[in-house]
């Protein structure tokens, strides 16, 4: 029995049709979904300016040059100074992966190389778990648990700080919310190094450290480096953890860690309830400011990346 | 000799590394630990269900008291006080600022208490409940209660007493209901809107697309930097391009639900299209082959077949997205705002349960023990979102 | 005796790669014909031809035509997929959909737009008999069908395949994943589909090319060395390579 002609016709060509809407179709949400980074751009960019220009503010606008070279964030009613904030917040993210990396690549190792199956997975899941916390968690930690352990460290080196709140709190949470990342990608880094090579360093009478440490790291350098990128991308751009354990000091650039101190997105942040205004736009300045810190921190690590690359 | 030297150095920085990768587990054992002590003796079934403001009700009672005499249930307190003629139980305790406080422990579903005429609302009724605070009482015959005077002493007023005036109490705020209920609209709506818009996304740029297309290319790489955006920028592009669409289609002021879903939403819409292409790019291409093989268009390959059996990667997705969702802070904080409410409407502001949390704990009493209860609950849910995902994944690759 | 395709100087490139060289053939109607030869002779790559799946490859050039009920299936307005519900094909690896058995078969003809519940039902209970597979899963047609043996899920394509009502099933080394008895059993089924249907079968299996085809091609790195009858071919071919080939010297 063959199905009546005329009915396959009809239904080919409204087939031919469907697949042609569907092309067209599936441009239209992939097109959007695409767009949002350009928004991003265009929007917060246009927001952001808007404190600068005097067709907006008029006599309240900002002036673009102290606020680019200011050591005080502000001076009522509309002097904004950004300088000091970039500094710190390069500074506090610094620190906190000097501390995170090691501790994070020798986890990896320790889970992709030093343990059997079932520990490895153990620990893997330990990390996942620790990457899936909220920051506001690691906040409420932060300021329950970190700013206590900072006031002991301080009374050790004979230091005042306000209450635990300081610039090393901020390092120490910054450093445990980015070392799952950093793990994570350094395990997949290292558990693509080639075995053999390994096995040939062990043949040669080397120990297993030193296995680890001259041929198998070696070799994972370019993943394990991605992953501190991506981890100090994260730092760069953490707000609500950091603004908890800040402290948001005024005037800087500070370097003392037990001193309160203010990074980019803390000042998006903080006292965002009751702003409205020049006070609530000049943060879209601020967030522009974060975005171009975030770029070209990226454009120099990979930079470096490559270069180190190019030595292995 | 020298060989075991090195075997023990060798052992030694082993040993270091073991050391050191055990700081992670401690973390985590740390955060666990530190949010479930201060958290857990707020958990309750009045925590989740409970308004977050608190109310002052006036009520009074001048009817007959029964001769009836009330019996304490047994499992009270050693240091609770009951009245027998009312069907109340008491205790003194502490608020947050260290003031005393009465508090209601127990009310007997036969006591006249439990059911008042509302003072202040002719033909209302108003309830008293444990867990509320007692304020003051006017009595009949004019004496006066005090809270300050504590629990036993306003039980012994109870027991001679024949009627009320007035009596004032306080329920139990601190609810988190309204936020709940925020977080679960949230949910709902983001995933309405992400979902689509990335399920295809995801099917253009890997079954439809022309493969070394230049603009294709450009679009891919696009969709990827969205990845690298910290919250906190959504969070702008929410305040600044979501709020005011949304104000002038609702003629709300400010932040909604609605904008704030749309932000949540341009969060996840990365997190779907690169899981759902993963998902694609397991799937064999024998299906697409036998398929096409059968006279199918293209659109019916891929919808029919290619889609049925990215269900689990799609189901990952959202387990993952649902997490991310309670978690986010940083965007809704701009994208919404920070006005807890108890009353949710869609077209209104209120906080999801991470905004809470941060509304609690910023100002200057933070409020430890809500903003732990809360964590507990956030981290079981993302803990079993991940866990999950982790299940689906196995299940998968059999 | 009429001819499902007529082949003339097809050639076929993958990129500089030239995988097909000027082969010119006829394939008859209800008849089996195979295509043997060494790996990477090009069979398979004929055998996909004949159905257009080859335009699912980037960087593939063809010239010369393929004629199918009198049209050159490679002229432009030629509508590809009404040519894929005529020629059917049966993959080297049975590979059912994820679906119930039912639906699986099911599947070609509710893309071609039938829904009448009961339409379906015949077409899916006469592809299953066909394919001598009816009486094996005539009770849990609405399992899935990854449940099924090798064996039984290869039958279960030639099914699926059939409910098409194609007139020419296309059959890429289909036992070759197969154990010898559902080998066996597939070759049966071949024999007693070649009564309706016109079949073209891809098979590094010489034994098999000689036990059930009526026509035999020989390719050798893209070229048609020599196609003949089965018999001839295989107990006096022409040419010394087809010789060789069939004796075991190479491949």
């Amino acid at each position: 029995m063959k199905f009546p002609i005329f009915k396959i016709w009809d239904v080919k060509k409204k087939n031919r049709f469907f697949d042609k809407l569907t092309y067209t179709g599936l441009l239209i949400p992939t097109i959007l979904s695409a767009s949002f980074v350009v928004l991003i751009i265009l929007f917060i960019t246009e927001r952001g300016v808007a404190p600068f220009l005097p067709s907006q503010y008029g006599d309240l606008s900002v002036n673009f040059l102290r606020f680019m070279t200011g050591t005080t964030w502000y001076i009522s009613p509309n002097i904004y100074g950004i300088f000091f904030i970039v500094i710190n917040t390069l500074y506090v993210v610094f620190l906190s992966a000097l501390l995170a990396v090691p501790v994070s690549v020798f986890t990896a190792l320790f889970i992709a190389k030093m343990t059997p199956k079932p520990i490895s997975g153990f620990f893997q899941t330990v990390v996942e778990l620790l990457a899936a916390i909220p920051s506001i968690v690691f906040g409420v930690f932060g300021l329950g648990v970190i700013t206590d352990v900072v006031k002991k460290i301080a009374t050790v080196f004979g230091m005042q700080t306000a209450g635990g709140i300081s610039a090393l709190s901020t390092v120490l949470v910054l450093a445990i919310m980015i070392m799952p990342t950093v793990t994570l990608l350094s395990i997949t880094a290292i558990k693509a190094v080639n075995r053999d090579m390994e096995n040939n360093s062990l043949a040669l009478g080397a120990t297993k450290i030193q296995t680890l440490f001259k041929v198998t790291l070696v070799s994972a350098k370019s993943g394990i480096f991605a992953g501190i990128i991506l981890g100090i991308g994260r730092a760069l751009g953490e707000a609500t953890a950091v603004s908890m354990v800040a402290g948001n000091a005024g005037t800087g650039p500070d370097f003392n860690i037990f001193n309160t101190t203010r990074t980019l997105t803390s000042t998006m942040l903080l006292g965002l309830k009751e702003t409205t205004g020049l006070d609530y736009d000049i943060r879209f300045s601020v967030g522009v400011v974060l975005i171009i810190v975030i770029i070209v921190t990226n454009l120099l690590l990979n930079a470096a990346k490559k270069r180190i690359g190019k030595f292995s | 000799m020298k060989s075991r030297k090195r075997f023990i150095t060798d052992k030694i920085y082993q040993s270091l590394i073991t050391l050191i990768s055990l700081i992670g587990l401690v973390i985590l054992i740390a955060v666990f630990v530190f949010v479930f002590n201060k958290g857990s003796s707020l958990l309750s079934w009045d925590l989740l269900t409970g308004d977050y403001y608190s109310t002052v009700y006036d009520g009074y009672y001048d009817s007959e008291l029964t001769t009836n005499l009330f019996v304490a249930p047994d499992d009270l307190d050693s240091d609770t006080y009951f009245s027998t003629r009312w069907g109340i139980a008491l205790k003194d305790d502490l608020d947050r600022e260290g003031h005393d406080y009465i508090l209601i422990v127990y009310v007997d579903t036969e006591s006249p208490l439990a059911n008042l005429p509302d003072k202040n609302n002719e033909g209302e009724m108003v309830y008293m409940a444990s867990g509320q605070s007692l304020d003051k009482i006017i009595f009949s015959d004019n004496t006066i209660m005090l809270s300050s005077k504590g629990a036993e002493a306003a039980i012994s007023q109870f027991e001679s007493a024949t009627g009320i005036k007035d009596i004032m109490f306080t329920t139990a705020g601190k609810g988190i209901r309204g936020s709940l209920i925020t977080t679960m609209y949230l949910i709902i709506l983001t995933l309405i809107v992400a979902l689509p818009i990335g399920i295809l996304t995801a099917i253009y740029l890997h079954e439809f697309a022309p493969k070394n297309n230049k603009l294709v290319n450009i679009l891919r790489r696009m969709v990827e930097m969205l990845t690298g955006v910290p919250s906190i920028i959504f969070g702008l592009l929410g305040a600044a391009v979501f709020i005011p669409i949304v104000s002038t289609v609702t003629g709300t002021e400010g932040g909604n639900l609605i904008s704030g879903s749309l932000t949540l939403a341009v969060i996840i819409l990365p997190v779907i299209i690169s899981s759902t292409e993963e998902t694609l790019k397991t799937i064999p291409d024998e299906y697409r082959q036998a398929s096409l093989a059968l006279g199918a268009t293209k659109s019916q390959t891929t919808f029919k077949v290619i889609l049925k059996s990215s269900a689990p990667g799609i189901l990952s997705a959202v387990l993952l997205s649902i997490g991310r969702i309670i978690g986010e802070s940083a965007a809704l904080i701009y994208a919404i705002g920070t006005s807890i409410k108890d009353e949710i409407i869609v077209t209104e502001r209120s906080t999801s349960l991470a905004v809470h949390i941060w509304s609690v704990m910023s100002g200057e009493t933070p409020n430890f023990e809500l903003a732990s209860a809360i964590s507990i609950i956030i981290l079981l849910v993302v803990f079993v979102m991940n866990l999950s995902v982790k299940m689906i994944v196995k299940k998968i690759s059999y | 005796m009429e001819n499902a395709f007529t082949i003339n100087q097809l050639n076929l490139k993958y990129g500089e790669k030239k995988a097909l060289d000027q082969i010119t053939m006829d394939i008859p109607k209800n008849q089996i014909t195979a295509l043997i030869g060494p790996s990477g002779c090009g069979k398979s790559t004929l055998l996909r031809t004949l159905n257009r799946m080859n335009d699912l490859i980037d960087n593939v050039r063809i010239d010369g035509d393929i004629r199918y009920e009198e049209q050159d299936i490679f002229a432009k307005e030629y509508d590809v997929i009404n040519l894929r519900t005529k020629v059917g094909m049966v993959f080297q690896k049975p590979n059912p959909f994820p679906m119930s058995i039912f639906d699986n078969i099911a599947y070609g003809p509710r893309c071609q737009g039938i829904k009448d519940r009961k339409v379906l039902q015949e077409i899916v209970e006469r592809s299953l008999i066909n394919a001598a597979l009816y009486d094996e899963v005539k009770d849990r047609l609405k399992e899935s069908a990854k449940e099924l043996s090798g064996g039984q899920q290869q039958r279960l394509c030639i099914a699926r395949a059939i409910a098409m009502e194609p007139d020419v099933i296309l059959m890429d080394e289909p036992t070759s994943a197969l154990d010898p008895i559902a080998t066996a059993k597939i070759e049966d089924l071949i024999l007693e589909l070649k009564k309706k249907y016109t079949i073209v079968i891809v098979t590094h299996n010489m034994q098999q090319a000689a036990r059930i085809s009526d026509n035999t091609a020989f390719l050798l790195m893209g070229e048609l060395i020599e196609y003949d009858k089965t018999d001839i071919i295989f107990s006096n071919p022409k040419e010394t390579k087809t010789e060789e080939y069939i004796t075991g010297r190479f491949g």
